[in-house]
């Protein structure tokens, strides 16, 4: 055995480029007075808010001091790639040549958006997909209103402010009263750059009694120095609106990926949602659903699938603030090696919500001796006329079906393969989205190919 | 009728135990904490030095530890710490037959029905007034047997190796704030210590009884249910009603022995002015059981997650708790469980009832350490909400670190069903009798595991809390 | 593969402390007991807290936070509310400074 002796501390690493003021400053000369304003304004928050540790019970089991070294990372400098697929990376290219049957597409590399695409009998009705710095300029008044204030705004926590002060660009989609989309507007962003730290912002408004659907899928290969991908998600979906929101994430190893979500439903709002989190090492989603109009729906979907030393933080909430709302939420694990979930959800039902619905469930499977899955399902109820129920499990594959797989021929790591892609393949049944659902599937079979139980 | 009518004829409201005993206590400190009243405890009752040490130790911990910020609100509990009795006597010393204890001290008892109780059903029976153990007794056919029931200090004076192999071993004092401070002026509480093989038939039973105004009561109880035992253990509270607030903050610790059997059942039933923050624990070994029976009616705050640390082979953990939030009550309530041995097994049902301004929280974990093969868990929570200004609300913590683990974990929310009650009606009950069945049936299946035929005193509580005085 | 890695000087870490060190992976407790140092992983196999904070009795590590206590030499948990170990590295004193094998 060879002695190797080092130094004990690892030595600082400052790149140029780090995530100072300086970089903040110079997103804001490139903005618009009032956006500008704003970023500098989220400076300021988050200067003065201190990183959430793990003695703040929501980050109780995902310690950032450990996962997350903003020092380290520095903003992106990679030059963006033409408007021309011939001159993407092969894997985005045949990712999106799977993707039939949408009104619209658009292409994020490395945080900035290479391609945007809608059907012109949409645009001509006034349905708006661009890139978010352009819309900055092109549609200041939308996103004066809506851009990080009444969903995302800064003050919502230390990685919402980073975001809200780095973010480089992003998905705008706009659909006005009453247009209904026919398939959904599919969103592909690939990363390559290692090292950096990406900021981006997803804002979707749903106009009164509109129907959208909105697929956002993203990918890379590993990474060997740790990358930053955060993303901030607003949707309105005004009274009567309907919308489909799945977010699809397979980024490589090496990546911190965090989404911050939320959704604000008026009145008779319907909301299909799924989120699967495959990739990246370490993943934290916080999900907001907000109930603000009576009559509204959401189905709260997940999957996720995680072997080596992934670690899943799924942070949920359903707050039920309108009177006669649904609710359900549904996420599924499967967690093998020493990869590790924890999920976190939680139904607030205000005062006054009464004939409230609200439901939750997180089940996990358990495939190895070294995983682990730690599940918080909370509840906090301030009406009495109200039906809410959580439940949530840990287990491990069921011996009988494995057995009966088995006695049909198959050998034990393929039934084993089958039985997970039936376990995680449930919550896909409750999305009515025909092309995604068989995308996802597929895409989940791939990793179970690549994981220990091929 | 109007429902709020219905449930205030229901009178599960009703505090029967509001009576108060004019005595003058032998001995107090004065009102407050400081090292100078833990070092009077601990001499009061001729301690040695390791045990004063300890409670140094522990009330520097104490002193160091911040205040939770979950669960009830303790907003105010510091000014009602800085003005509370630690420590009261209210007699020279611990009586072994009731006809020596003082007259005023014994007439409190009788009304609560206690000597009554032992003479029937009981096997042993601790009383605590105040500060102190007043009367302690054993039937002599258990005590032959080798059966230990003693009050706390006489257990440290007469049985000091036993005591201190197991005492603070499963609550250690920096365990959490309130814990600390137990362990700083603990005081009262039972030792008991059950032999090899010795299955108790009836149960032993200690009541806890607060009567001054501003007293902040401590009793420490340390158990040893030895291989192959098996016994039950209840416990009653009660206290009168003031104007200012009181404190309970105990400390129970239990050792289950190798295939041994224990059953701890607390009615706490502290008047609506007490903050009740207690630490239970047990430490559970080879093929084991440990069952804790958790009723939580009475107090303005409690604070309570009986537990059990499952660490040997085959061990089972068994926590039925039943909460009752009425008026400007928190019942933050539920149960631990701890998995860190193969096949251990484990079940948490919880019940709870919030009405008027009442909150009633569960708090649980269950945890599964890695190697704890074939262990299996099962959590269950009822709440029934019985007017719109009630508050309910479910906190489990689930963490499981094994592959061969089966845990499952469900709650409900629901409030008192129209058509239930338009349908009991329609069968000709008054809508009184139809409110108070339904409640009865929620808490039917905890209820069914009390010992009523054992205690009559318990007897009484359930009927007037749980059923009403109906029709 | 193993490694030696230099993490504090022996006067650092005098008779009857403790003192936490960062590693290049692990954040690690140091014991001093008369005079030999042992250490540990510095976390509690409790609730992750940082047994660095804690008091240390002969060999007997206790976290300040919930009680828990470990045998320092070997890592051991004696006191609830721990059961499990706290991992335990090889440590070397070579010319006054302190290496752990990490």
């Amino acid at each position: 055995m060879v002695e190797v002796v080092a130094d004990r501390v690892a030595p600082e690493q400052k790149k140029s480029g780090a995530l100072d003021r300086g970089v903040v400053e110079r997103l804001a000369g490139d903005d618009p007075e009032w956006l500008a304003t704003r970023r500098m304004q989220a400076l300021r928050i988050y200067e003065a808010t201190p990183m959430p540790s793990t003695q703040l019970e929501e980050w109780r089991y995902t310690d950032l001091s450990r996962k997350l070294c903003l020092d380290k990372l520095h903003s992106p400098v990679a030059e963006a790639l033409p408007d021309d697929p011939q001159a993407w990376p092969e894997r985005l290219r045949s990712t999106m040549a799977e993707d039939h049957d949408a009104v619209g597409h658009l292409v994020l590399v490395d945080g900035s958006v290479v391609h945007t695409n809608i059907g012109a009998h949409l645009s001509s009705r006034g349905v708006v997909l661009t890139s978010l710095r352009r819309a900055a300029t092109e549609h200041p008044t939308l996103l004066e209103k809506y851009l990080a204030t009444q969903a995302i705004p800064p003050e919502d926590g230390k990685l919402q402010a980073l975001n809200a002060m780095l973010w480089t660009d992003g998905v705008l989609l706009y659909v006005p009263p009453g247009v209904r989309l026919e398939h959904p507007v599919r969103v592909t962003r690939w990363y390559s750059e290692t090292g950096a730290a990406f900021f981006s912002r997803t804002l979707i408004v749903a106009d009164s009694a509109s129907k959208l659907a909105y697929v956002d899928e993203a990918l890379s290969d590993d990474f060997d120095q740790e990358t930053l991908t955060s993303q901030a998600v607003e949707v309105f979906a005004s009274d009567g609106a309907h919308v489909q929101y799945v977010s699809a994430q397979r980024i490589g190893r090496g990546a911190f990926c965090h989404a911050a979500q939320r959704i604000l439903l008026g009145r008779d709002a319907t909301l299909d949602m799924l989120n699967v989190s495959l990739g990246a090492s370490t993943t934290r989603v916080d999900l907001n659903a907000r109930l603000l109009g009576s009559g509204a729906d959401s189905n709260l979907l997940g999957l996720y699938f995680g072997d080596g030393d992934q670690h899943f933080d799924h942070n949920t909430s359903q707050d039920h603030i309108a009177p006669a709302a649904r609710s359900d939420l549904l996420y599924k694990g499967a967690l093998d090696d020493s990869s590790r979930a924890v999920f976190r959800g939680v139904i607030r039902v205000a005062e006054g919500a009464q004939q409230t619905d609200a439901y939750q469930t997180n089940r996990n499977l358990i495939l190895s001796d070294n995983a682990r899955a730690d599940a918080l399902p909370k509840l906090e109820i301030h009406a009495d006329d109200v039906k809410c129920s959580h439940g949530a499990t840990v287990g491990q594959l069921d011996e009988e079906s494995l057995f009966y797989l088995m006695s049909r021929g198959l050998t034990r790591a393929q039934a084993e393969r089958l039985v997970v892609v039936g376990f995680l393949g449930m919550v896909l049944q409750r999305l009515p989205l025909g092309g995604v659902v068989e995308k996802v599937t597929r895409v989940i079979e791939e990793k179970l190919r690549l994981g220990a139980h091929a | 009728m109007p429902k709020n009518e219905v449930i205030e004829r229901l009178d599960l409201d009703r505090y029967k135990y509001d009576f108060r005993t004019e005595d003058m206590p032998v001995f107090r400190t004065e009102p407050g904490l400081s090292e100078d009243v833990v070092r009077a405890i601990s001499r009061y009752k001729e301690e040695p030095d390791w045990m004063l040490e300890f409670r140094l130790k522990a009330y520097g911990l104490y002193m160091k530890k911040p205040m939770p910020e979950w669960g009830a609100d303790l907003s105010q509990l510091g000014d009602v710490l800085d003005q509370i009795y630690y420590y009261v006597r209210p007699q020279d010393r611990m009586k072994h037959s009731w006809q020596d204890v003082p007259d005023n001290i014994k007439d409190t008892f009788q009304k609560l029905g206690i000597p009554e109780a032992e003479q029937k059903v009981l096997a042993g029976v601790g009383a605590q007034y105040e500060s102190e153990m007043v009367y302690h007794s054993l039937k002599k056919e258990w005590e032959s047997k080798g059966v230990i029931f003693d009050s706390i200090e006489d257990g440290l004076k007469k049985h000091p190796e036993l005591f201190r192999d197991h005492f603070a071993t499963v609550v250690p004092p920096a365990d959490n704030k309130f814990a600390a401070l137990n362990s700083a002026v603990w005081s009262g509480g039972s030792f008991v210590y059950i032999p090899k093989g010795v299955h108790l038939e009836t149960p032993l039973q200690a009541y806890f009884r607060v009567n001054q105004e501003r007293m902040g009561q401590f009793e420490r109880t340390l158990i040893i249910a030895d291989e192959g035992s098996r016994a039950h253990y209840i416990e009653g509270c009660t206290a009168p009603v003031y104007s200012t607030e009181s404190f309970h903050s105990g400390v129970i610790e239990i050792v289950v022995a190798k295939d041994a059997r224990f059953r701890y059942t607390t009615i706490q039933n502290w008047s609506r002015n007490m903050y009740n923050l207690v630490t239970q624990r047990a430490l559970v070994r080879d093929g084991a059981t440990m069952e804790w029976l958790d009723g939580n009616l009475g107090s303005k705050a409690t604070m309570k997650y009986p537990s059990c640390y499952l660490v040997g082979e085959g061990a089972h953990g068994s926590i039925l708790s039943i909460a009752y939030a009425s008026n400007g009550q928190h019942q933050d309530t539920g149960g631990k469980v701890v998995h860190a041995a193969p096949r251990t097994t484990s079940t948490i049902v919880s019940k709870s009832i919030s009405r008027g301004t009442g909150r009633a929280s569960y708090r649980g974990l269950c945890k599964v350490y890695e190697g704890s093969t074939a262990s299996r868990s099962n959590v269950e929570c009822d709440a029934l909400l019985i007017n719109e200004t009630a508050r309910t609300d479910t906190y489990p913590y689930i963490e499981i670190g094994e592959r061969s683990a089966n845990v499952g974990h469900e709650a409900t929310v629901s409030k008192i069903g129209e058509e239930q009650l338009f349908y009991l009606m329609s069968r000709g009950m008054s809508e009184d009798e139809a409110m108070a069945m339904i409640v009865r049936g929620f808490i039917e299946p905890i209820a069914k595991e009390l010992p009523l035929e054992y205690a009559v005193e318990l007897n009484r509580l359930i009927e007037l809390e749980m059923e009403g005085s109906v029709g | 593969m193993p490694e030696w890695v230099r993490v504090a000087s022996v006067g650092d870490c005098p008779p009857g402390t403790l003192v936490g060190v960062d590693t290049m992976d692990e954040r690690i407790v140091l014991a001093n007991v008369d005079g030999d140092i042992y250490a540990l992983l510095d976390r509690c196999s409790h609730q992750d807290y940082p047994l660095s904070d804690g008091e240390l009795e002969g060999t007997r590590i206790e976290c300040l936070y919930h009680g828990a206590a470990f045998d320092v030499c070997t890592g051991r948990a004696v006191q609830l509310p721990a059961i499990r170990p706290v991992k335990a590295f090889p440590v070397e004193v070579r010319g006054g400074e302190v290496y752990v094998q990490v």
